[in-house]
């Protein structure tokens, strides 16, 4: 393990919206209000950024202290993505499943939430994104570095159904992987084995 | 590893010193000692800005919540929580940028902020919700691709402005951009420039007939010329000198006809010792240089000026650049080339005809990239870098609205360019057209922030761009600009159709409105500014827009401008036309009304239940509010019809009668006598600070004081002119006490209001 990636603090997990399950993004805009009312998920919650007019990257932002939470469009395909920006405690694996964590239980009350309007999530893909070019460099070694725990989160989260972590399709941008599993579950079953 | 070590031999040795300061500096700020009103300035000057809600609350739309964060006892400047997260703004000098600046700052939007780009209205890309602790990181990263955030904010030469097409345009006298980056780095920590009571601002224009350099509302502005000497032709530029927007805009003064090149550097520096030794320090709000000329007339400032530089050491640095500016110009990256007549993708034509600008020399193009609001995702900056290179290669440059162009495209590759700039997200059509709303942050970010102007702007924009609703031809080209207050970063007072963030009260509710500003000038390096017509609620905004633009098309004579249009209708029609849409339906009604655009959460600082008593008294006073309000309006129609003595003196009883309103709360048998009226004010709302606004202090009531005391002696337009639109901020100023006060918040503001 390369000191550097165990370090690793700046790093998110994104899941997609099932195809046909996907709203109207400014439907979020409200539900994230609520939620910093009701503080409804993890974490010091701040503000919604409303970037609704952008089709690339966050189009709904609820930003936070430790972390944030997006209705994200990278790429063309929209989910939730929550990235952490503040050290959490432990291990890499064990940063990976805080994140794990957090991101499943807002997209599980998103699912449950009326005003979402029936939006559903995948429950057999879950990205990783290493947000932090020092440290984890976009890089074939910095992809082995990270690949045990990696392999170790994703045995977690999908068991004996996971696949491979895979190799990334490109180094330009930040390393982003795709860690799936061949029958998926549901969120809330995903976010039990957390 | 850390970012020091591994960028260490790819910055600047000088930046990376500075930044190995500022790191130190925030540290000794984490260990109080530093005084956080000395730190505040420090990171100012270093790019580092405030945010909204940095005070550590914000209302939920339910009431005013502390957010709780870790380090909630350690700030970074008064008010302003240490873990809260702030704005970085990144000087972007004249615009320019490379791919590879490109990829650094799409990787910082990733890493250290919220994962967008956004390009101001003066050039610069600022960044949110970053972390101070992460700044000097930030900072580094920036110096190993040559860019500084020094001086980005704070009292200081912010960035140095340039026309985005300088040394391609079709109709420039010559090429600024060689001088723009040579001021910029001159004065760049230069000593005669670090002691300003307030910020500075310098703008190069290729010529005096387009927008694009906006060097009319400058502190120091600097148009291409020639000229002659000994059958020599000789460069240099027309100068002008104290223009401005902000809350009382103000036109710049020809200060020189001719200054040849090799004055500019040496002018600049005179200029910043005589504002520096001369310009006021202690009131924030007549601190810009404007008000330094106006309060020593033109002559005597420029003698003051001619003087210092007089007495000026010789420089080098002076000349410089001049040997490489007068060989200066970019190489293009691809061989020109025609269009070649063949099949072009699905809307690129549109794309062409409004996004694609042919430059000076054949067989090339400036290709506008529309971002929407000014914004980009770090991704699509890094596409956007990714195309550069393959297109245009170092050619690239931010606009005033808000755009990124690529200049230097071979015609031949403008269909693969569009295709692969849709591809992106980023082939938008509908470059400096009515669609094109530029828009500051507004309450989406902002401090100052009083009504979304974002919100405004994308709504406006959705309306405009939809298949269907295609704006006629005639409005096409008119330029929409909305500030999220009156300071202007939105530029609405140089748009056709301006809007700045106001409120008013309803029944207790706060009510977000925008003041409509119909007329200003974007050509001519924005020539002129527009009016104030009266505030219409924001949700009516985009039907404001229908009527007035209708109206324009079914009413304009042949070849009529907007502006002109708007001249010869009058305000006092225009109004009039306005004057259904600035009622408010009652929140039981239209309860979408009180909330602004984009943010569900109501739009009131708390439970504002009004008694009966207080309603009474508050129906007194917006009375004297409304007829204030007609009294300046029709300052502005005598304005308008060439009678500056009756603007002023209109001006003048408006702010008499709103001040009298607000004297009603507390003492209903005020009289009519000016001096009785002034001096209770006086008493009651100024030494109290009930009328002071939480960032301007007691600015606003010195516009009546100063008019009380000193009635001008000589009118002139411009005097008039600047009165009205002090009257009109002092009317808003009121309103918002008003607000206060039913709010019960009597003494509250008062007590966090900084001494000014």
């Amino acid at each position: 393990m390369s000191p550097s990636v165990d370090n690793l603090q700046r790093c998110g997990l994104k899941v997609f919206f099932a195809p046909g399950a996907e709203p109207d993004v400014r439907a979020f805009i409200p539900i994230f209000h609520r939620w910093i009312q009701t503080s409804a998920v993890d974490g010091l919650l701040i503000d919604v950024a409303d970037y609704t007019h952008l089709t690339d990257g966050p189009a709904v932002l609820l930003a936070g202290h430790e972390g944030n939470y997006a209705i994200d469009r990278t790429e063309g395909r929209p989910g939730l993505y929550y990235y952490r920006k503040q050290p959490a405690a432990g291990a890499l694996v064990d940063r990976l499943a805080l994140i794990g964590r957090t991101l499943l239980a807002a997209a599980v009350r998103l699912e449950s939430d009326a005003a979402s309007e029936g939006c559903r999530f995948r429950g057999n893909e879950v990205q990783f994104v290493a947000n932090d070019r020092l440290l984890a460099p976009p890089a074939p070694a910095t992809v082995a570095a990270l690949r045990p725990d990696l392999t170790a989160f994703l045995r977690t989260l999908f068991r004996d159904d996971a696949e491979d972590v895979p190799e990334p399709t490109e180094m330009r941008d930040r390393i982003r992987l795709s860690l799936r599993s061949r029958r998926g579950a549901s969120l809330s079953e995903l976010l039990e084995r957390l | 590893m850390t970012w020091k070590q591994q960028l260490a031999d790819s910055m600047p040795a000088e930046l990376a010193a500075e930044i190995e300061t500022f790191e130190s500096q925030i540290a000794l700020r984490s260990q109080g000692k530093i005084d956080e009103k000395v730190f505040a300035e420090t990171r100012l000057r270093r790019g580092v800005y405030g945010q909204r809600y940095d005070n550590g609350r914000r209302n939920d739309g339910t009431g005013t919540r502390p957010l709780a964060y870790p380090a909630d006892r350690m700030t970074k400047g008064p008010e302003t929580v240490w873990d809260a997260p702030g704005m970085v703004r990144i000087k972007i000098p004249f615009g320019g940028l490379n791919p590879d600046q490109m990829d650094t700052l799409a990787d910082l939007a990733e890493e250290y902020s919220d994962e967008v780009c956004h390009i101001t209205t003066r050039q610069d890309v600022q960044l949110h919700f970053v972390h101070i602790d992460d700044t000097p990181d930030l900072m580094r990263r920036l110096a190993a691709v040559g860019i500084t955030t020094r001086e980005a904010c704070g009292n200081t030469v912010r960035n140095v402005t340039a026309c985005p097409l300088a040394g391609v345009c079709r109709d420039e006298t010559f090429d600024v951009t060689p001088h723009a980056h040579a001021c910029m780095r001159f004065l760049l920590g230069h000593p005669d420039s670090q002691d300003f009571g307030r910020k500075f601002k310098v703008a190069f224009s290729g010529c005096g007939e387009h927008a694009c350099g906006l060097v009319s509302m400058h502190d120091l502005g600097l148009v291409a010329a020639t000229r002659t000497v000994d059958g020599q032709l000789r460069r240099g530029f027309v100068t002008y000198v104290g223009g401005g927007l902000g809350a009382v805009p103000h036109q710049a003064k020809l200060l020189d006809e001719f200054l040849p090149e090799e004055e500019l550097l040496p002018l600049a520096q005179a200029i910043a010792r005589v504002f520096a030794r001369l310009g006021e320090k202690k009131n924030r709000a007549r601190a810009r240089i404007k008000f330094l000329v106006a309060q020593l007339g033109l002559d005597e400032f420029k003698r003051l000026v001619l003087e210092e530089r007089a007495k000026l050491a010789d420089d080098p640095r002076w000349r410089a650049h001049l040997a490489a500016a007068a060989t200066y110009g970019e190489q293009p990256l691809k061989p020109a080339a025609a269009l070649n007549g063949g099949a072009v993708p699905a809307g690129c034509a549109d794309w062409m005809r409004t996004n694609v600008y042919r430059q000076r020399q054949a067989g090339y193009a400036v290709a506008t990239v529309t971002l929407p609001l000014g914004d980009l995702s770090a991704r699509q900056m890094r596409e956007l870098a990714a195309i550069a290179r393959r297109y245009v290669g170092d050619t690239v440059r931010t606009t005033v609205e808000q755009n990124i162009v690529l200049r230097w495209v071979s015609e031949a590759d403008l269909p693969d360019l569009y295709r692969d700039l849709a591809a992106a997200g980023l082939g938008e059509s509908g470059a400096g057209t009515l669609s094109d709303v530029t828009a500051c942050p507004g309450t989406d970010t902002c401090k100052l922030g009083i009504a979304s102007s974002r919100g405004l702007a994308a709504e406006l924009r959705a309306r405009s761009s939809t298949p269907d609703g295609r704006p006629h031809d005639a409005v096409a080209g008119l330029r929409i600009k909305t500030s999220g207050c009156f300071n202007s970063c939105g530029q609405h007072h140089v748009a056709d159709l301006g809007f700045y963030g106001v409120s008013r009260t309803v029944d207790g509710y706060t009510v977000p409105h925008f003041q409509v500003v119909l007329g200003g000038q974007w050509t001519a390096n924005a020539g002129a500014y527009g009016l104030a017509i009266g505030a219409v609620p924001s949700k009516r905004i985009p039907e404001a827009v229908q009527r007035i633009t209708e109206k324009f098309v079914a009413e304009r004579q042949p070849d009529e401008t907007f502006q002109a249009f708007t001249r010869r209708v009058g305000k006092r029609a225009l109004k009039e036309m306005l004057t259904d849409l600035m009622q408010v339906p009652s929140h039981a009604e239209r309860p979408e009304f009180y909330s602004d655009w984009g943010d569900p959460r109501e739009f009131t600082l708390g439970d504002m239940g009004v008694g009966e008593c207080a309603g009474e008294v508050v129906s007194l006073t917006e009375f004297d509010l409304a007829a204030a309000e007609a009294q300046v309006f029709e300052a502005q129609l005598e304005l308008e019809d060439g009678r500056p003595e009756e603007a002023d003196r209109l001006a003048y009883d408006g702010m008499l009668l709103a001040a009298r309103g607000l004297i009603k709360t507390e003492l209903v048998d005020i009289s009519d006598d000016p001096d009785r009226i002034v001096a209770e004010f006086r008493a009651r709302f100024f030494d109290t600070k009930l009328f002071f606004d939480k960032y301007a202090g007691g600015k606003f009531a010195m516009y009546l004081f100063r008019r009380h005391e000193a009635a001008p002696r000589q009118q002139t337009p411009e005097r008039a002119r600047q009165l009205v639109e002090e009257a009109q901020l002092f009317l808003e100023a009121s309103h918002a006490c008003q607000a206060r006060l039913a709010a019960g918040e009597t003494g509250a503001a008062a007590q966090q209001v900084p001494a000014r």
